[in-house]
């Protein structure tokens, strides 16, 4: 048995240098976002964070996603919309995220994947806003969140 | 920890129930702290959450063996003549069905995800101004924490059998099996990370699947002992060698022409009814009193030992060539 375990040691020691592909997609949404230039975003309108005024987006998390947006090279694609139809996009693969100024403590974590909260956006301050994402798509999650990390920790 | 109910202990065992005291509390603190550890980084594998309420599960047995110390230990009384053995079976037992059923539970949890396709979230941590994917961390517990069960495991293994505790045993035996556990999980968190969502489901059914059979085995096993079957070895892979012991003994007396034992297992001891057939029809308390000696004398679990002649032996004791079986 310590067989086993060495052999698996190595394996995961193998996997977390060369770790770059770590984690992935399991639908490749990072990847198709990558390689069409669009990120098909969802937005709910939620005071400071979410404006929306005719067909134009605004607010200091529509900034965060069109950061992160450029990023990677993309354009972001908006559709306006309630939480509950946002996270069916997201569910049915329609959507590659979500901002509506949820927070960590949102009821949707049972059907999409939710971001770590995040403190210091303009007009959220100390509340811990998060993002949402198709079910266990890691890379786009780890990705997201690692630029999250660095625009709002500066 | 001198005595178990009447019995005094010899030293060898004394000092084997001493260590296993230490062990027992040494692998709590060890589940605690790992416990504690998981809780950090358990996210959103299915197989990361089984294994951790796997550990929190694993604490019962040693629980219940130090509960059921403290009662065993107690000289029969006029309201328990039997004195207090019964504790160990009825805490192995509890242990076993807890298994069973959460281990079920988590197995259908398991089927459920797989078949729901639900894929596992795991999103990142930001430590030390880096921002670290958390399924490293899952690994790295998991990893740190595999080696303590190997130690304590065996540690307790060899203690069992000089016990004959079979809560000991079945304990150290799930220690000795707990590297799958970890293994199972760190596979499923590393398949997450390939972007193998199922991996995480199956790994998942896997640990729950081994709790379920843990404890199947130990209700299993709770359970014949408290219904009374012939009393078997700490391991309950065959019946107690004792018994024919007993029976030669018996039958080594030169008033006695036939024996027969009827032993059962009252958790670490043995209650044991003698059944002799005389060569003639006068028979002495001089006698008797000589054979329950010479059987209490045998081994220090023979904790309660009653002979009674008879002119036929009952049907189901134990003969000398029926022991073998």
């Amino acid at each position: 048995m310590p067989r086993v375990l060495r052999i698996l040691a190595v394996a995961s020691l193998a996997l977390a240098l060369t770790g770059c592909g770590i984690p992935t997609d399991p639908e490749g949404t990072l990847a198709r976002i990558d390689a069409d230039g669009t990120l098909r975003a969802g937005a709910s309108p939620s005071g400071a964070l979410v404006r929306v005024s005719g067909d134009d987006v605004a607010g200091s998390l529509v900034d965060l996603v069109e950061g992160f947006a450029r990023s990677r090279g993309a354009e972001v694609t908006w559709e306006v919309d309630s939480e509950e139809a946002l996270v069916d996009a997201l569910e049915s693969g329609a959507l590659d995220l979500a901002v509506g100024g949820m927070t960590d403590q949102t009821p949707w974590s049972d059907r999409v994947s939710v971001t770590r909260g995040f403190t210091g956006i303009d007009g959220a301050e100390d509340t811990p806003v998060v993002f949402l994402l198709p079910m266990g798509e890691n890379a786009t999650q780890s990705a997201l969140e690692a630029y999250l990390d660095e625009e709002l920790r500066r | 920890m001198k005595s178990m109910g009447r019995t005094d202990l010899p030293p060898e065992q004394q000092r084997a129930l001493r260590s296993a005291v230490r062990w027992e509390w040494f692998t709590i603190g060890y589940t605690v702290v790992t416990i504690v550890l998981i809780a950090f980084v358990v996210g959103g594998s299915q197989a990361m959450k089984t294994a951790w309420i796997e550990d929190m599960l694993s604490l019962i047995p040693q629980i219940s063996f130090l509960v059921a110390l403290l009662l065993i230990r107690r000289k029969p009384t006029r309201a328990f003549p039997y004195g207090l053995h019964r504790a160990m079976g009825v805490g192995h037992l509890v242990a076993g069905v807890a298994l069973l059923a959460i281990g079920g539970s988590l197995a259908v949890e398991s089927v459920l995800g797989l078949l729901r396709a639900e894929h596992p979230a795991i999103g990142t941590v930001y430590l030390f101004g880096q921002t670290i994917w958390l399924g490293w961390f899952m690994v790295a517990v998991m990893t740190l924490i595999v080696v303590g069960p190997f130690f304590y495991g065996h540690a307790k293994a060899k203690l069992a059998p000089t016990l004959h505790n079979k809560v000991l045993f079945a304990d150290a035996d799930m220690a000795k099996a707990d590297w799958t556990t970890t293994v199972a999980s760190v596979v499923g968190v590393l398949g997450i990370g390939l972007g193998w969502w199922w991996l995480d489901g199956a790994a998942a059914l896997f640990i729950s699947a081994g709790i379920v059979w843990d404890g199947y085995k130990n209700a299993r096993s709770a359970i014949l002992d408290l219904i009374d079957q012939r009393a078997r070895t700490h391991d309950d892979a065959e019946a107690q060698p004792l018994i024919g012991r007993i029976v030669d003994a018996l039958e080594a007396q030169p008033w006695i022409g036939e024996a027969g034992v009827r032993m059962r297992d009252m958790g670490q001891v043995f209650h044991v009814e003698a059944f002799v057939v005389p060569h003639r029809r006068k028979v002495t308390v001089a006698q008797l009193e000589a054979a329950r000696h010479a059987i209490s004398e045998m081994d220090w679990k023979m904790q309660d030992v009653v002979v009674i002649p008879v002119t036929d032996l009952p049907d189901e004791t134990e003969r000398r060539s029926r022991v073998a079986g």
